[in-house]
């Protein structure tokens, strides 16, 4: 070992190494699967897509040996720096990247693309880490809530940009970080009261009642409530303010779903939300995706057996419907050993990160389970028809580089700058 | 640092909270719901139907009648097609543009899943029968033209330009067929007319299958490794036919430009050596894309060429019909062969009058038959009728008709034909309609002569000649020699069937009709040399227009090997054109079974040939 490397300070945690190298064999094994010949079964040779996510690995790995030889202290010191540099390669990809199904958001060089979001992802987590971590406070004060929001909100926009809404939603769930750090509890009520009124707004507009009706309902709601709260100044105060705030938002969200939305967009989410029925492509790739799942039963139809997935019936099957491989291979046996390994792990990083000394490693530690689970529960989710057509990669399992050195870059950036055998 | 540290609960919660909602869904998905993995299967698994060669159609000395070629036609996927250089398909093809599109279009229609819905998901036929250059040069270039692909398929063809009444012809499916049988898949060929239809059975083959994988967009995957993955079509077993093909072919000459019909039959079997209907059309054009044109265009023909007058034409029998009331008038002891009856130019009975031509009175039955002198036939068929044995008129009538129908008459005689009509011998309730209850013999005499009520088919007036050529008994008619291996016909068809009249009395009408085709006889000029051809003339008064000719007639009159029955719509006398035509396919027959009775009459064929009669 060099001298700068010193084995019994910068054990990486084994538990989390361990369910890494699992996801990612999981992955190599089911994208093998996915994407072999039904003619060729058997023969490695001739699947261009597992030896790519081999060469992939490959990469991953040294990304790994990289984090692990390099100074963890530079890390803090150079959060804001790296996600300055990828928030200006998100910014780059709009005017020299190559287009990808209809989104802006590869770089390629010569066979193989890069997709910079992936890599900000891991900027933001650094960033919000480093300013939440320099005040180690409650989360108070309108200035600093705005600048974290404004931290990971900016490559909301510049990846709106990009238009690839999948990947831009992924940032909404550094939202959870800043709970950890301090924010009230109602910032989380309201969240899920927004999310209440969103789909509300939604539906009406499936089932063309104007949105201004639900407003209506508002008011109608406000007047009881300051009738019945009339001796109380406050309480009518804070009624009127709800009043305005979630009628505005209400307001926001029809403008949005019917403005900005597109109808093939809209239409996954009414398709989720059984407003519209399965018809033509939205429908179908659900569709074929929840049969692929649903056939494989108890114990699944066996390793490179299955015909939904052999026969191209899934889309994407092997990035981001990578899950539908898994479940109509492996079965629901399968499905529930993913599950474990995956809850073990997020459960597994929020636990080291409780442990952290330097609350920079613990907010960063959470960054790293949010995004994680925000990808595991949507990628899951749109396969089993819970959540709208989303294309984001199932960390560590689904095929792709960006995805995969990304992800390892997040975790092991983790596991690196873990303070708990430092002295 | 420990501010909030119990949110991490928080967290742990909604984790475990999103992947028991998951994992709930995925038990609901897999175990609850057991549909999925059916549809799956449905999706992936395509079990592809592996079409059977139908029976190749032989006549009775193993010509070829019908058969399938193999042929190769373009096929396109719609949904597939990727920048198709269309003026590169259009000169390989030999089409232009307008062309192009159409086939297009009709290709795009045709690749729908359903009639009525917009899933083009099938493959359809873009191009029918490419030629070897065209073949060739496709299947060279095939690489260029995505969603293009090439099928073999087969058609049917037959070999005889006429026939088609026998042979029928193929035709998709209609949704009747469909919901009676379920071997039919939508598409599927299936014979719609003559011996197609009525041996569809015992002729289609059957069908085969093989499952293969078929992936999202319809393409074959190869096949599913399984026991029961392929299994094989199984090809129509040879049929052979009764017909004549030589004799088939003749008889369309000669009736050629003439609307009627000629049946002919071997006596001893009742084996049909030749049925011809003019006029016809050429089955070969009720094949592929063009079915549906051309057969519109037969159905408004105002000819009628689909119409098989053989066994669905109903004309009157005219004076053939007399040796039928020949033999039943010596049955029932009305006459005898000494009897004599006096015509002075016809039959009058107060205002009844039936006419006849002049000839020497009184006649005898031979001479009866050989002049056919209405008289005659007026007075046995009164006779008869009033015959105080029977009491009445209406038990007279009846016992007559009896024996009619021992004759084949008044139901179809149960040819393996569809469509087979019976002709008409009038029950007494019809008599009743048709002219009161207080009818008398006089008020029915046309019947004797074989006009009014009574109606017969080409197919039964042969028939006639049969029973009059193996003297009282016949086999019913039928075109089935042989399915496969097995030579066995149906037991229907070797069962005799006797008529009511014994053969002693048929030995007597024989000799009246071997008369006929003799100098003296009414078609005296038209007969045979070396042969001897015991006929009978009839020419039927109709509605249509002039007289109908008719001729009965079979030959040797000892042992014989053919009967055959003309008519010739509007042709005139019997002697005129049904008796040469009857006489000369005789001669053909017999001529080429049996050299030793080699004649020709090339005049005689000439103008049968030739004459056209509208």
């Amino acid at each position: 070992m060099s001298s700068s490397f010193n084995i019994s300070r910068n054990r990486f945690d084994p538990a989390i190494v361990w369910m890494y190298v699992l996801l990612v064999l999981v992955g190599l094994v089911n994208i093998y699967s996915a994407s072999v010949d039904v003619n060729n079964l058997y023969q490695f040779t001739n699947n261009a897509i597992a030896l790519r996510q081999v060469m992939w690995i490959s990469g991953a790995i040294v990304v790994i040996l990289t984090i692990a030889f390099s100074n963890k202290n530079l890390i803090p010191y150079f959060a804001y720096g790296f996600y300055g540099a990828t928030m200006f390669l998100n910014i780059a990809v709009l005017f020299v990247g190559r287009e990808v199904a209809g989104a802006k958001s590869w770089f390629g060089f010569g066979g193989v693309g890069i997709q910079p979001s992936e890599f900000a992802k891991v900027g933001v987590a650094l960033a919000l880490a480093k300013f939440l971590g320099s005040y180690d406070v409650e989360f108070k004060g309108w200035r600093n809530i705005l600048k974290s929001l404004a931290i990971f909100l900016t490559p909301v926009l510049i990846i709106l940009a990009q238009n690839d809404t999948g990947s831009a939603l992924v940032f909404l769930s550094f939202f959870l970080v800043l709970y950890r750090v301090g924010m009230p509890s109602y910032y989380l009520i309201a969240a899920v009261w927004f999310v209440i009124i969103a789909i509300t707004c939604i539906i009406l507009s499936a089932k063309t009642i104007p949105i201004l009706y639900l407003i209506y309902v508002f008011i109608l709601l406000a007047s009881l409530a300051i009738y019945f709260l009339r001796k109380s100044r406050m309480a009518i105060y804070l009624t009127i303010g709800l009043l305005a705030v979630s009628g505005g938002f209400t307001y926001a969200i029809g403008q949005f779903y019917n403005g900005i939305l597109k109808q093939y967009q809209r239409d996954r989410i009414e398709v989720v939300l059984g407003l519209k029925e399965d018809k033509r492509k939205t429908g179908y790739n659900l569709r074929q995706s929840k049969i692929a799942i649903g056939a494989g039963g108890i114990v699944g139809r066996g390793y490179l057996k299955g015909t939904q997935t052999k026969m191209g019936f899934v889309p994407e099957q092997h990035t981001d419907f990578i899950f539908c491989t898994i479940g109509e291979e492996w079965g629901f046996i399968g499905v529930t050993a993913l599950f474990i390994l995956y809850m073990a792990l997020l459960i597994r990083i929020v636990n080291v990160a409780e442990k952290q000394q330097d609350p920079f490693n613990r907010i960063y530690g959470y960054g790293v389970a949010c995004i994680l689970f925000t990808h595991f529960t949507v990628n899951i989710g749109m396969t089993i028809g819970f959540i709208p057509v989303i294309g984001i990669p199932l960390p560590f399992i689904s095929f792709g580089g960006s995805s995969l050195w990304a992800f390892t870059l997040l975790l092991f950036v983790f596991l690196k700058i873990d303070d708990r055998f430092s002295k | 640092m420990t501010v909030n540290q119990n949110r991490k609960y928080v967290f742990i919660g909604i984790f475990l909270f999103i992947g028991l909602v998951y994992w709930i869904k995925a038990f609901s998905l897999q175990i609850i719901n057991k549909d999925y993995r059916g549809i799956a299967e449905n999706n992936a698994l395509n079990k592809i139907t592996l079409y059977p060669a139908r029976s190749n159609v032989y006549d009775r000395n193993n010509e070829l009648l019908a058969y399938n070629v193999h042929i190769y036609n373009l096929v396109v996927f719609p949904r597939n097609i990727e920048n198709l250089d269309t003026t590169e398909l259009c000169e390989i093809l030999d089409i232009d543009r307008p062309k192009f599109a159409k086939l297009m279009y009709s290709a795009i229609d045709h690749s729908k899943v359903r009639k009525h819905n917009n899933e083009y998901n099938k493959s359809a036929v873009f191009y029918e029968r490419l030629n070897k250059k065209q073949l060739i040069q496709m299947q060279e270039n095939l690489f260029k033209f995505k969603g293009f692909f090439i099928e073999p398929s087969s058609e049917r063809y037959y070999a005889l330009e006429g026939a088609a009444h026998l042979m029928g012809y193929l035709t998709e499916a209609n949704e009747n067929k469909l919901a009676e049988d379920i071997y039919y898949r939508p598409g599927d060929l299936v014979g719609a007319s003559g011996l197609e239809y009525q041996y569809e059975e015992e002729i289609r083959g059957t069908k085969g299958f093989k499952t293969v994988w078929q992936d999202r967009l319809y393409r074959e995957r190869g096949l599913v490794k399984s026991r029961n993955a392929l299994v094989k079509p199984i090809p129509g077993p040879e049929f052979r036919t009764t017909l004549d093909y030589k004799l088939q072919e003749y008889g369309e000459l000669l009736l050629n430009n003439k609307r009627g019909s000629v049946v002919a039959i071997e006596p001893s079997t009742g084996e049909v050596l030749a049925m011809v209907n003019k006029p016809d059309y050429n089955p070969n054009i009720l094949n592929g894309t063009k079915r549906s044109k051309n057969y519109r265009k037969l159905l408004i023909d105002g000819r009628r060429p689909l119409f098989n007058r053989a066994i669905k034409g109903q004309y009157p029998p005219g004076s053939t019909f007399k040796t039928v009331m020949a033999a039943i008038g010596l049955q029932e002891g009305i006459i005898s062969d000494s009897t004599q009856f006096g015509c002075a130019g016809g039959y009058r009975m107060g205002s009844l009058r039936v006419g006849c031509h002049p000839h020497g009175s009184p006649l005898d039955l031979k001479n009866s038959i050989r002049i056919s002198c209405n008289a005659y036939y007026c007075k046995l068929y009164r006779s008869l009728i009033d015959h105080p044995k029977f009491g009445s008129v209406r038990n007279g009538f009846a016992k007559l008709a009896e024996h009619w129908k021992s004759f084949g008459l008044g139901e179809p005689l149960g040819i393996d034909l569809p469509g087979e009509k019976g002709g008409n011998i009038p029950s007494l309730n019809n008599l009743d309609r048709r002219h009161g209850k207080s009818w008398r013999s006089s008020t029915i005499i046309s019947m004797s002569i074989g006009q009014g009520e009574i109606l017969l088919t080409p197919l039964q007036i042969a028939n006639v000649a049969c029973i009059m050529a193996n003297r009282g008994f016949y086999y019913t008619p039928h075109l089935i020699k042989g399915i496969g291996a097995t030579n066995s016909t149906p037991k229907k068809f070797t069962t005799r069937k006797n008529t009511s009249v014994e053969k002693k009395y048929f030995d007597l009408v024989v000799d009246g009709m071997a008369m006929v085709t003799k100098p003296g006889g009414t078609a005296g000029r038209t007969g045979v040399e070396g042969i001897v051809i015991c006929g009978k003339t009839g020419t039927a008064q109709n509605s249509h227009g002039k007289d109908h000719s008719l001729f009965i007639a079979f030959a040797p009159k000892e042992n014989p090997k053919i009967a055959v029955a003309a008519i010739v719509e509007n042709g005139g006398y019997g002697a005129s054109w049904a008796a040469p035509i009857c006489n000369l396919m005789i001669e053909k027959y017999l001529n080429r079974t049996n050299p030793i009775y080699s004649t020709k009459i090339p005049l005689l064929e000439k103008r049968m040939k030739e004459t056209i009669i509208e």
